[in-house]
């Protein structure tokens, strides 16, 4: 939609804090046009990491259609796998990055876990639009989005409930503030087996 | 000495008092130990129900444990996490069955994140939107991770544990139970030592037991108890089938069908039973010691009883005089040191009491028994005689003139006698008979089973056997006795009597001169009224019955009368007239004669007095007897007599009799001396009858001498009389002497006598004695005759 974006392009600044005021970090931030659906739009690959024993980052957001490649940057191998009903994948024992990335093709969020180290979390959100972005430690999300009409939704792991999605009318260069107050409750992890 | 109470014995006080006090320490003892094994068994229970509960947490928890890692296994297992994934529910189900079979488990379910029961693998065919029955075992795996908790299903109980299934994020809950049956039961008691019950109350507050360890019988009656059961707590007692438990209800686990508890019991019984064997045990000690002590104390006891009651036995037998049997006691101790005293006790009471008696019933001198205890034998025969009615007799004897025997050879020659008398004395007499010392020089003699004629021999035997002189020192003594008799049971059968008897017999004896006298009854009269005499003479003493009748002397050379005799007479109010012969004899055996000289001397000198006031001028001679003459006050009374009737001591002659002097020749002496200092006349009655000596004659300041009458009486037809009235008129006349004669009843013994040249006469051819009125009016018309009208008197003139 380079038409849409030359046309007339705006930037989504979203904010997400806790109940307390606290910033939340790698929640994904995305924005749905309002009166049409979002095109398909590049479908930008994407990479989840796997570094000492961690999935890295937390939170990785993804078009509908894009792949996501699982370099293993461990030294021992990883077992892949993911029962979400959004995708449902399997990557056996391997060491360094899988031949082929995985194309998450249904949005909705995907848990992924390793069948080796069961205290190995990660998530791939699946979205079906090409405007979205992840807040970073400060809690802002920015990203630029074509002026129009914008339902703003916000989606972390760790939410005990969706918050009410928000509008945004991108009109400029201006960048347009939204705010999200997120109910998050960090799951008891399961101990990491160093 | 049979004690009423018991415990009067020492035996009895001795052997209670240890016994008791062994009882009092045997019971606190057992008490102490019976009170403290009751606690510390209860402590002890208290403990091991503790620990058993802790116990069966620590298992229950184990179990958890290694259920919840089963549990985690199954539920990381891939494929299986691919399935409940997958929701694949044959594939579960399945899984789950394999799972829990791996392990034993009695059910394996799982539960949807929205809390429903997606398989169960009680019920496989069941699946789909039930409610999951154990929710807050959810809440808790949810909340921890993990979650295990003894629950109740279907009304049993299960120990469940609850994990979820990760992908990698909780998708669903997996639970597996095991069922605790009598098996878990049984294990928990395996490891406990404790009877383990699982039961359950359910939510309408009724309880079940689940199982137990306990006999059947026992959990039908728990059952029974169930309020009880609602009461347990930390701590009860339950009486199972009469038997008690203490018991604690630990609860396992809430449900929602009701609560799970183990019910944890020990039985008291079990848990006593050490302190009970102890307290039997104890109690038997107590029992035995208790019996060895009576055993020992009887026997400590005896062992002082026996010696004090063998001394108590002693000392009876002492005081019943048995001397001869020692106490006998074999012990060295204290008991023992006390017998040997009380055997020397007995020693010394025998030798002192046998001392005694001797001095109590012997005579020291002679070593014969003394009159007391003559009178005891004496009382033992008659006894012995009256029973057997046999005869028996007691002898006085009186040795003859001992006291002049004494007198001149001294005391100790006087004891010699009566030794040697007493010797002889025994070796004349059987060896029943008795020969005793009464006094002085008196014996007495018991002879039993004696008739008359046994007497007699004794008596004669006794004479013979004294008749050898003894010899004191180279000196032959001539020694006589004289013997009294009286017989049981003529003369009398009372032992004071027969010996009284006796003595009056031998008393006879010594005036009749005979040696042997037997009792004559019928001289009692006499001697009674002389009995009766003594204190009849004392009454005519005060009463003044005596009267002084008064003898003329006739002066044969002048034919006149100078002198007269003073002569005592009694007219008794009743008998009349008592011869002096009568009372004097006996007044001066008894003594009482010194009363009536002194009577007589007052009478004389005041009579003397009174006559020579009136001018008659006449001396009167007055009798003094043997014992007067020993009277040493008698000079001075005489004197102070003579000086109140102012009496001049020329006219008092006193005659004293020859015999008289010789008692006591020195003291008589004596008197006669200060009496003759007095300036009294002194004349010797009865000259001639005596056995004096004239060398002793000679010394005594008399001047006058008196013939006996018996031979002045006679002298006219009997030469030998005539001979001795002129030779005494002589031999007085020779020493210087007036010479008396009385008895003059004859105008021819008058007529001889002043031949003869004696100097006065007495008699009744002279005058009887007179009543002094009539004497004086004799006299007093005597001498106003003329003298030629005396025919005497012209002869004596002549």
């Amino acid at each position: 939609m380079a038409a849409v974006r030359v046309a007339s392009a705006g930037t989504l600044s979203a904010t997400v804090h806790d109940a307390d005021g606290q910033p939340v970090a790698q929640a994904v931030v995305y924005a749905r046009p309002v009166g049409h659906k979002a095109p398909a739009g590049p479908r930008r690959p994407a990479r989840m990491d796997q570094i000492d024993k961690e999935f890295v980052p937390l939170v990785v957001p993804v078009q509908v259609g894009a792949a996501v490649s699982f370099p293993n940057k461990d030294n021992i191998r990883h077992h892949v796998y993911s029962f979400s009903p959004a995708k449902r994948f399997e990557l056996k024992l391997y060491s360094g990055v899988p031949a082929k990335p995985v194309v998450f093709d249904r949005p909705g969020p995907v848990t992924l876990g390793c069948n080796i180290h069961d205290w190995m979390v990660g998530y791939i959100y699946v979205v079906d639009t090409p405007w979205f972005g992840k807040t970073s430690a400060d809690g802002v999300a920015s990203f630029e989005l074509p002026a129009g009409d914008y339902v703003v939704k916000v989606w972390h792991p760790w939410m005990k409930a969706e918050p009410a999605a928000q509008h945004a009318s991108v009109t400029g260069a201006q960048a347009v503030p939204v705010q999200f107050g997120l109910d998050v409750v960090q799951p008891p992890s399961m101990s990491k087996d160093e | 000495m049979s004690p009423r109470l018991p415990l009067r014995s020492l035996r009895a006080r001795i052997a209670v008092f240890f016994i008791l006090l062994l009882v009092v320490v045997e019971g606190i003892v057992y008490a102490l130990v019976s009170a403290g094994g009751e606690r510390i068994a209860e402590q002890n229970m208290a403990e091991e129900l503790l620990v058993g509960e802790r116990v069966v947490r620590r298992l229950v928890d184990q179990n958890a444990r290694r259920l919840t890692d089963a549990t985690q296994v199954l539920a990381a297992d891939f494929g299986f996490r691919a399935a409940v994934a997958t929701h694949d529910i044959p594939t579960i189900a399945s899984a789950l069955r394999n799972h829990g079979a791996r392990i034993d488990a009695s059910v394996v379910m799982l539960a949807s994140l929205d809390r429903r029961l997606v398989a169960d693998s009680r019920h496989p065919e069941r699946t789909g939107d039930d409610r999951f029955p154990l929710p807050t075992l959810i809440d808790t795996a949810a909340a921890n991770g993990r979650a295990a908790a003894i629950v109740l299903l279907d009304g049993r109980p299960y120990q469940m544990v609850m994990v979820p299934v990760r992908a990698p994020l909780p998708i669903a809950w997996v639970a597996m139970g095991f069922l605790m049956d009598h098996g878990t039961a049984a294990d928990l008691q395996a490891v406990s030592g404790l009877q383990v019950s699982l039961v359950s109350r359910a939510g309408d507050g009724h309880w079940s037991v689940l199982a137990s360890t306990l006999p059947s019988s026992m959990v039908r009656s728990l059952t029974a108890n169930e309020p009880r059961l609602e009461d347990i707590g930390r701590s009860a007692t339950l009486k199972l089938d009469g038997e008690p438990y203490l018991s604690l209800m630990a609860v396992l686990g809430d449900s929602p069908e009701g609560r799970v508890s183990a019910l944890l019991q020990r039985s008291r019984r079990e848990a006593t039973a050490p302190f009970d064997r102890l307290s039997a045990i104890l109690g038997g000690v107590a029992l035995v010691s208790v019996l060895f002590s009576i055993a020992g104390s009887v026997l400590i006891a005896r062992s002082i009883t026996r010696p004090v009651r063998l001394l108590a036995a002693a000392a009876r037998r002492i005081r019943d005089g048995d001397y001869d049997r020692p106490v006998i006691v074999d012990q060295r101790d204290e008991l023992g040191e006390l017998a040997a005293s009380f055997n020397h006790m007995l020693g010394g009471i025998a030798e002192r009491e046998s001392k005694i008696l001797r001095l109590a019933y012997e005579d020291t001198l002679t070593g014969l028994p003394n009159r007391a205890m003559f009178r005891d034998r004496l009382r033992q025969t008659l006894r012995t005689a009256a029973r057997a009615r046999t005869p028996f007799a007691v002898m006085v004897l009186d040795l003859d003139r001992f006291q002049y025997v004494n007198d001149s050879l001294g005391h100790p020659a006087g004891d010699e006698i009566l030794k040697e008398v007493a010797k002889r004395l025994k070796g004349t007499l059987r060896e029943s008979d008795t020969v005793a010392r009464l006094g002085g020089d008196e014996f007495a003699i018991l002879l039993p089973e004696s008739d008359p004629e046994r007497v007699h021999r004794a008596g004669r035997r006794i004479v013979a056997a004294l008749e050898p002189p003894i010899v004191l020192e180279g000196q032959p003594v001539d020694v006589s006795a004289s013997l009294g008799v009286s017989c049981y049971p003529e003369h009398d059968a009372d032992p004071d009597m027969l010996l009284r008897n006796a003595d009056v017999a031998m008393h006879l004896a010594k005036r009749s001169g005979g040696e042997i006298a037997l009792y004559d009854p019928s001289g009692e009269d006499g001697r009674r009224s002389h009995l009766s005499l003594l204190t009849e003479l004392r009454r005519a003493i005060q009463d003044d019955e005596l009267d002084l009748h008064f003898q003329p002397k006739l002066e044969l050379r002048t034919g006149r009368i100078v002198r007269a005799e003073a002569l005592v007479r009694w007219m008794h109010p009743v008998r009349g007239f008592v011869p002096p012969s009568e009372f004097i004899p006996f007044a001066e055996q008894t003594g009482y004669v010194r009363h009536v000289t002194r009577w007589v001397l007052r009478t004389v000198v005041r009579t003397i007095g009174a006559w020579h006031a009136d001018g008659l001028d006449v001396t009167v001679s007055a009798n003094v007897s043997t014992r007067d003459l020993l009277d040493a006050e008698l000079p001075d009374l005489i004197a102070s007599l003579l000086e109140t009737h102012a009496t001049p001591p020329g006219k008092l002659c006193l005659e004293i009799t020859e015999s008289g002097v010789m008692e006591d020749p020195q003291r008589a002496l004596e008197t006669l001396r200060r009496l003759h200092a007095l300036g009294l006349r002194l004349s010797i009655d009865d000259f001639g009858t005596g056995y004096s000596s004239l060398s002793y004659l000679k010394k005594l300041p008399v001047q006058e001498l008196k013939i006996d009458g018996s031979f002045v009486r006679h002298m006219a037809d009997d030469e030998d009389d005539a001979t001795i009235v002129r030779s005494t008129i002589e031999l007085g006349h020779n020493m210087g002497l007036e010479v008396v004669a009385e008895g003059v009843e004859t105008e021819a013994g008058l007529d001889l006598l002043r031949s003869l040249g004696c100097d006065e006469a007495q008699g009744y051819v002279i005058s009887r004695p007179l009543p002094a009125p009539a004497f004086v009016a004799w006299l007093r018309e005597r001498r106003a005759r003329p003298r030629p009208a005396e025919g005497h008197a012209s002869r004596v003139s002549a």
